[in-house]
């Protein structure tokens, strides 16, 4: 039952190009029996050649040469009905592929950023790739094939009935043992526990082998020789024995099948000869006896096609199921009429947020009531030790996830009120992490606001600190970044991120580790870049180092999911709490030295870890 | 053709001698029922004919349907000895081609692994060899079927009459030429078909990777139709590829069976002349309709042979790239050298450019310089991972090059920003510095490097599980099982490539503590990019585009005024900077 529905699902895929496909699988039926046509033109020359077995100069040699002609005639057409039904086939099945990746890539840049979070982008783009393509196999082969191999051998055994009911008979006797044989194979306790055993070797060989492969530089590195290797060799030794296994286990059914399959003219001989000899004056049964001798073995091809068409099924079931999984994933909710908010104060009330649902075994709180305000024109730095939920806050800001709880406005407007598009206007955000695009240098800052003019962008360079070594490159602004292009260092791109944001100029800004890859050099100037940005805006900053967020108007210190001291660098310190002791990690950070033991260090941490 | 044979046997073709055999043997008895179908007309044909006999020979009919019946045992028999030597010799073969090739890969440079995407390698092992097995128990038989079938049918059909012989197999070498000639036109269509799918992948990595990039900036549009036409182009030349081959394929099938018509053309003309007897006709007709039939089969499969050609082809690739060797091992605590080393990712642009240092035995070496200065390649190359164009580097005066890579690394510890964790127990990623540690040794180490605590407060301990590329734990978590392996593993080298970069205060004092406990008594490479860090080393090495430009103590640089007094000067400004 289960199977049926995965089938149907494929069905419903391929039902995008009924048109294109009925086309396909009716060249494909007739190019199937314009291949039985040099098995009935054999059939028509031996019947010419019984007809003047006694005069065999009277044989029409016309006639012999019209079928001659014939088989090379029927080739052609069977040859250009199988193009035209292959083409039609391909033809639907590269644009359900196209349209399908289309619908996916909208789709996944429409579904909350949380799934992506979840999700491995390698995972998505194979999904994309690999199990698309897959389709192909299934549209474009395994439907028109199925049709003929399905249909061919149907009209050809009515037609044979329609001859002589008892030969027909009997040829439908092996083919039913053959069939039964296969059934029995498959459906029997044995193979599907073999099967089973096979997929779960298939499994682990996949999983060593990704394990052997990616942990090898560390395997090199630390030099140990012997163990992932045997793990991945078992995997490959078991996986050999099972396929020779179930090798072993089909082998009787399967070679039987074929032979017979294969053989089937055979099975009519003996029943012929007892027709015949009971009334052996009867020409014209000689006549239709060799007609099922010749024409019998034209049946085994699309017989013997079936067996092989069930093979990549299993695999394309899969990926479709995949593909349906990520077409379920809900879409972010967008506001029918997106509300626009007039003042720039972000405010948080009563947020709280966890990854999972709270019905999920897995439930675990990210933030528990966090509220604060943000006030326009002001810095609000977020500090604590990592994994406390700062980045989450700023995340959230951005709709990346809904929350469960509570409320996060602008200017008092909920931010579910605004429309993503209308949210991501006046927000602007700089990334620890920052991705540039395979385009020109130009085209990446232009991203901030695609109806800036080339002098516009120019400008947000220069106060970025990046104008100076985007002119020194070969080509300038029109150098492209990646795969072939000019790779710039961690420094470089976030530098182009700041002028990116600049050249926006949206009234929020967030900063999230916005300096973190930058080296000595590269520091400074980012630095530079900052202050210009910052300037006259609703700040929310990240920053590890504190020393560059002390002069911030509030400062919200966050550890487990909460708001555990906020206010100003001074007036935290004398709080003596978590922010004292993060401050004094930080400056003995400053300082430290290779080479110099420092033990008042570790014994800080132990206080600030029973905080 | 043997090329093909021999990549996708995995360079063992005489692995596929049985299969071959079995292939043959199949084939000869799939023609005999032909033979004796030909008997049972001919009786017939006899009988209407009334020449030779006036009663229908009923035993001889009998005689020869229970032949055919018999005969059925013996197709069994052949077959099944197919099926056998086939798939049996697939699995075989993919499983030792697996296993060589995974050992093989275990001793090629780090740099190899640098270089080629993992997934890619990873792809080399499971799909590329799943290919291989379909390939052998499928492809091969079908392609010895279709090239023996016919020549042996041939040499035996000549004897009966050599111009029926003729006239059905002359065309077969032009639908092989035609073939033949396609080859380019295959080769540069696939070209274009392979180059639009990459530049679909291009731009899905990109656009999926810059997801929130794109949401961030409302710009879904834009790349959104970059990435639909990278698509649309896929479809075209996908089409294209299908719609231009299609014909060929079906041209070269056209020819070859064209042989039918040509022989019966051929006949009818011999038999009214009677030069030929009807039994041979009959035989040739029959035999005609089985000698084609894997010929067709082959062309069919045409695409799916070139396709697993490929993979064969990747393996190769692969197994003939040269793994590093030496005999020589290491000398511990001896001063390392490195004499005038040039050396490039790609010959043409050096990285390093002639550079020489020597660090004595147990003191630290830091290396500075701008980012692309070759800070990171100059620890690589010591580690081995490439090999270097020019130069020497020494370590107690044997050029690395004679050593064996794995002693090699067995005396280097390297401590990376990037950190990889097996799928296993965090007490065990930290046994892989020395995997006869007990696991007192394990929790010392784990002490000294600041991550027992963290670790006895998991719920499981020792014994939890990371994730696939421990993804459970936060970086500073990760540096610091790292350090701990290193600690564990005690060699006298250490390398540290930013170790402590982007890591928050209490991680990051943490990390440094443990680096303090890793680095004594040792021969030490540092990389930082916060200056303050390294002013006790020993000596520092400013490199700028791959050459040293100078050389010294923290004092004795900053008294040169050079660049390493400017970045220091500069880095002296940043640490007071506040955004406001």
């Amino acid at each position: 039952m289960k199977a049926k529905s995965e089938v149907s699902g494929l069905l419903r895929i391929a039902g995008e190009k009924k048109a294109l496909l009925i086309t396909a699988s009716v060249f494909s039926v007739i190019s199937s029996l314009l291949q039985i046509a040099p098995f009935v033109a054999i059939y028509k020359i031996i019947e010419e050649l019984l007809l003047h077995a006694r005069d065999p100069m009277n044989v029409d040699k016309d006639l012999i040469l019209f079928w001659g002609m014939t088989t090379f005639v029927a080739l052609l057409a069977s040859l250009i009905t199988l193009y035209i039904g292959g083409m039609c086939s391909h033809i639907a099945a590269f644009n359900i592929l196209y349209q399908l990746r289309v619908r996916l890539a909208d789709h996944v840049a429409k579904v909350s950023m949380g799934y992506h979070t979840r999700t491995a982008t390698g995972e998505l783009k194979k999904i994309i790739e690999v199990s698309v393509e897959k389709m192909e196999q299934f549209i474009a082969h395994q439907l028109p094939d199925i049709v003929s191999a399905v249909v061919v051998p149907l009209l050809m055994i009515g037609y044979l009935f329609w001859l002589d009911w008892r030969l027909a008979l009997v040829l439908l006797l092996p083919i039913a043992f053959g069939i039964w044989l296969q059934s029995r194979m498959f459906g029997s306790e044995n193979g599907q526990k073999a099967y089973r055993e096979f997929q779960y070797a298939v499994e682990e060989m996949n999983a060593t082998g990704v394990e052997y492969v990616r942990g090898m530089p560390a395997v090199k590195v630390f030099g140990i020789t012997a163990d992932s290797f045997l793990t991945f060799k078992q995997a490959v030794d078991k996986y050999r024995d099972i396929s020779l296994r179930i090798t072993n286990l089909c082998k009787t059914s399967y070679s039987l099948f074929f032979v017979i399959i294969s053989s089937l003219f055979v099975f009519i001989v003996p029943v012929g000869i007892l027709i015949f000899n009971g009334d052996s004056a009867n020409q014209a049964f000689a006549i239709t006896f060799i007609l099922f001798l010749i024409v019998a073995p034209s049946l085994s091809a699309p017989l013997l096609k079936l067996l092989y068409l069930g093979g990549g099924l299993r695999e394309i079931v899969e990926g479709n199921r995949r593909i349906e999984a990520i077409f379920a994933e809900p879409m972010t909710e967008e506001p029918a009429v997106p509300r626009i908010p007039t003042s720039y104060d972000v405010v948080f009330n009563q947020v709280s947020f966890a990854y999972e649902s709270r019905e999920s075994k897995d439930y675990k709180p990210v933030l528990n009531g966090i509220s604060f305000i943000a006030r326009a024109g002001e810095m609000t730095a977020l500090v604590g030790p990592s994994g406390g939920g700062k980045s989450t806050i700023a995340n959230l800001l951005l709709r990346f996830w809904d929350v469960q709880e509570g409320e996060i406005t602008i200017g008092g407007v909920p931010i579910r009120d605004m429309g993503t598009e209308k949210l991501m206007d006046v927000v602007s955000f700089v990334f620890q992490d920052v991705h540039l695009f395979y385009d020109t240098i130009e085209e990446n800052i232009r991203m901030g606001n695609t109806t800036a003019t080339r002098e516009e962008v120019v400008q947000a360079a220069k106060t970025a600190c990046c104008h100076d070594f985007i002119v020194q490159l070969e080509e300038g602004y029109n150098t492209r970044i990646g795969e072939g292009g000019t790779y710039l260092s961690g420094g470089e791109a976030q530098r182009i991120a700041i002028a990116r944001a600049l050249l926006k100029n949206a009234p929020i800004l967030v900063l999230d580790e916005a300096t973190a890859y930058a080296d000595a050099e590269n520091e400074h100037k980012i630095q530079q870049g900052l202050v210009e940005l910052v300037k006259g805006k609703t700040v929310l900053i990240i920053a590890h180092r504190l020393s560059t967020i002390c002069g911030a108007e509030q400062i919200l210190v966050v550890n487990r999911g909460e708001i555990v001291e906020r206010g100003k660098h001074e007036e935290l310190r004398e709080k003596r709490g978590l922010y004292e002791q993060l401050w004094r990690a930080h400056m003995s950070a400053a300082t430290w030295k290779l080479g110099e033991v420092d033990r008042t260090v570790s014994g800080m941490k132990e206080g600030m870890e029973n905080a | 053709m043997l090329k093909y044979f021999h990549n996708i046997s995995g360079g063992n073709i005489r692995s596929l001698g049985p299969a071959t055999f079995a292939a043959l043997l199949d084939g000869m008895a799939k023609i005999v029922p032909a033979a004796l179908l030909v008997d049972i007309f001919n009786t017939i044909y006899r009988f209407f004919s009334q020449t030779g006999a006036t009663e229908l020979n009923v035993g001889r009919l009998w005689t020869v349907s229970l032949i055919l019946l018999a005969w059925l045992a013996v197709q069994y028999a052949a077959y099944s000895s197919l099926y056998d030597k086939t798939y049996k010799v697939a699995y075989s073969v993919a499983a030792t081609g697996r296993l060589s090739l995974a050992e093989h890969i275990r001793h090629l440079s780090l740099g190899f692994f640098g270089k080629r995407d993992p997934g890619d390698i990873t792809n080399l092992l499971l799909g590329d060899y799943g290919q291989v097995e379909q390939t052998i128990s499928h492809n091969v038989p079908q392609l010895i079927s279709a090239i023996m079938l016919p020549v042996i049918a041939l040499a035996g059909m000549v004897f009966l009459d050599w111009r029926m012989a003729l006239a059905m197999f002359v065309a077969i070498p032009f639908g092989v030429l035609l073939l033949w000639l396609t080859d380019s036109m295959q080769a540069r269509l696939s070209e274009n078909h392979v180059k639009a799918k990459n530049e679909a992948a291009s731009r899905l990595q990109e656009y999926l990777a810059g997801i929130r990039e794109i949401k961030a900036h409302n710009i879904g549009g834009k790349r959104f139709e970059r990435l639909r036409q990278s698509f649309d182009q896929l479809k075209r030349a996908s089409i294209s590829l299908e719609g231009i081959m299609g014909p060929m394929i079906m041209g070269a099938m056209l020819l070859t069976r064209s042989g039918m018509t040509l022989m019966i053309f051929a006949g009818s003309y011999l038999l009214v002349g009677g030069e030929l007897a009807l039994s041979s006709f009959l035989l040739f007709l029959l035999v005609g309709t089985k000698v084609f039939e894997p010929l067709t089969t082959v062309l069919m499969n045409y695409g799916e042979m070139r396709y697993s050609a490929y993979s064969a082809q990747r393996i190769m690739d692969v197994q003939q790239e040269s793994p590093l060797q030496g005999p020589a091992s290491i000398q511990p605590h001896t001063p390392i050298e490195f004499d005038r080393v040039t050396f490039g990712y790609d010959d043409s642009k050096p990285v390093l450019r002639d550079l020489s240092f020597r660090m004595e035995p147990n003191t630290i070496t830091a290396l500075v310089g701008p980012s692309g200065s070759g800070k990171s390649t100059v620890t690589r190359l010591l580690a081995r991972f490439w090999d270097i164009q020019a130069g020497e580097i020494r370590i107690g005066g044997t050029d690395i090059r004679t050593m064996d890579p794995s002693s090699l690394l067995r005396d280097i510890s390297m401590v990376f920003q990037d950190v990889y964790l097996f799928q296993d127990t965090i007490g065990n990623n930290i046994r892989i510095g020395k995997m006869d540690a007990t696991q007192a040794e394990i929790e010392e180490a784990a002490k000294r490097a600041c991550c027992h605590d963290f670790i006895s407060r998991l719920p499981q301990g020792y014994d939890t599980p990371v994730g696939e590329g421990g993804s459970t734990l936060s970086g500073g978590e990760k540096q610091r099982i790292s350090i701990a392996r290193a600690l564990l593993k005690n060699a006298s080298i250490v390398l540290l490539d930013e170790a402590t970069a982007s890591l928050d205060p209490e991680n990051e004092s943490a990390v440094q503590q443990a680096i303090n406990e890793l680095v004594a008594n040792k021969t030490v490479i540092l990389i930082a990019h916060r200056l303050k860090t390294i002013q006790n080393a020993n000596q520092i090495v400013v490199l700028e585009q791959g050459s040293k430009i100078e050389e010294g103590t923290h004092a004795e640089l900053l008294a040169q005024q050079g660049l390493y007094a400017s970045l220091w000067n500069l880095q002296q400004n940043t640490d007071g900077w506040r955004v406001k």
